[in-house]
């Protein structure tokens, strides 16, 4: 069983797709995905995977047993930045600047590793719970704040980055585009439901698995492309991290779902949010919160490192952790 | 022909904003506002669009100005600039209408 989910996981088309975009990228192949194209086909995904996840919770109720869950999960998200931090902090020869804004990061989510997982969960037949994609939306955030508060300690007060405004952090962090898609779509599909559904799905559900395939060539061709140009910026301490990180996050987000007693598809879900890393919202506020963090490690380390592992050899080994504790 | 100046700023997208308010608070009278492509810098080439955040993306601004606003505004862009990344260069420029800048 385990050996079947891993093959079916790794050779499905997703997986394929993103993995043709990587190693066309690293052999320097001239392959675009245009700019407009790949930002609309992210908009698309997060929308389609936000109404999903609404339709479905629109079926059942807010039970105390999920909001346990999502303040596990919110807990989950502000507390691992500083496991992370002191990680790296051990670990790498990052400053600590670098490596606040770095684990802010593994604190966030990847939505796209979250989608890779539903797709390997549905392809086993392993049902999973609307309401996980609120708990996507959730975990987005807190870890910014934890980033924050790791870079600001012990640090002299210094003057305000000119032109700076009240509020753009909080705009960046709240309203940024993957939050307001994400969440919007989430409760549009709660308010219309099934029958809001119906009409719409031709676009949201059919064409869904293509689509997704096409944005993970260009995740694949962006990966590798954020690979070859940064990989110079990490030394072996950092590289380790970018694997060793996702499977600390998901021990821990493993032992917090058998403590709960979550079913296999959500426990699946809720470590896979726990082991990935933002590589979206996190860098477009930490540009404006920490300019003095460099993207070439953070961003390298999350999309370059993290989320190739997650995609490939994460995601299965994510199932069978949550088959073994799940419900 | 009258003089002025002509202020290059390039700078990562993810400051745009900071920067076309402390060029307005200075008073220019306009900008223009072009992406880059790509470059190398830091030891290190960049590409634009290489993530969906956008947060590796540069741009460059271009205003002519007169140098008074230069004067009200260098100190801020200083602080931009050696706060983001970003590199800023002033020349001089010969305009034939000087009441647009």
């Amino acid at each position: 069983m385990s050996a079947d989910l891993i093959l079916s996981t790794i050779l499905s088309p997703i997986v394929l797709f993103f993995v043709l975009g990587l190693v066309a990228s690293l052999l320097r192949s001239q392959m675009t995905v245009p700019e407009a194209f790949a930002k609309g086909l992210a908009i698309y995904l997060m929308m389609a995977i936000g109404i999903k996840g609404g339709v479905e919770m629109s079926k059942t109720a807010i039970t105390p047993d999920i909001l346990l869950i999502a303040l596990a999960a919110l807990v989950l998200s502000f507390a691992t930045p500083f496991l992370s931090y002191m990680i790296l902090r051990v670990t790498s020869k990052m400053s600590r600047i670098d490596a606040a804004a770095t684990a802010g990061h593994y604190g966030s989510i990847s939505i796209v590793t979250f989608v890779a997982a539903t797709q390997a969960l549905e392809l086993a037949g392993i049902l999973t719970s609307g309401y996980m994609v609120a708990m996507a939306a959730l975990m987005e955030v807190p870890a910014i704040m934890s980033a924050l508060l790791l870079a600001r300690r012990g640090m002299k007060k210094s003057g305000e980055v000119a032109g700076s405004e009240k509020g753009e952090l909080f705009r960046e962090v709240f309203l940024n585009a993957s939050v307001v898609v994400l969440v919007g779509a989430l409760v549009i599909g709660w308010v219309t439901g099934e029958r809001g559904m119906e009409k719409i799905a031709p676009f949201f559900v059919t064409p869904f698995q293509g689509v997704l395939c096409l944005f993970l060539l260009d995740m694949g061709l962006n990966a590798g492309r954020g690979l070859r140009q940064g990989w110079r910026q990490l030394d072996v301490g950092a590289l380790s991290f970018g694997i060793s990180m996702p499977l600390i996050s998901a021990a821990i987000a493993t032992l917090i779902c058998w403590s709960m007693g979550l079913s296999i598809g959500d426990a699946a879900l809720l470590i896979t949010l726990a082991a990935s890393a933002s590589y979206i919202a996190v860098p477009a506020a930490m540009r404006l919160a920490l300019p003095k963090a460099q993207p070439s490690i953070y961003l390298t380390l999350s999309l370059g490192v993290t989320f190739p592992f997650n995609l490939t050899v994460g995601i299965p080994l994510y199932i069978i952790l949550a088959q073994w504790v799940g419900g | 022909m009258h003089n002025k100046k002509r202020l290059e700023m390039i700078i990562e997208k993810p400051a745009l904003k900071r920067a076309s308010r402390v060029l307005e608070e200075a008073g220019v009278k306009g900008y223009t506002v072009f992406p880059a492509m790509g470059g190398y810098g830091g030891n290190m080439r960049w590409q634009r669009g290489t993530d969906l955040s956008a947060s590796r993306d540069m741009v460059m601004i271009i205003s002519i100005l007169d140098e008074t606003v230069v004067t009200k505004a260098i100190d801020a862009l200083e602080n931009l600039v050696g706060a983001h990344i970003g590199v800023l260069s002033l020349s001089d420029v010969e305009v034939l209408r000087p009441e647009k800048f």
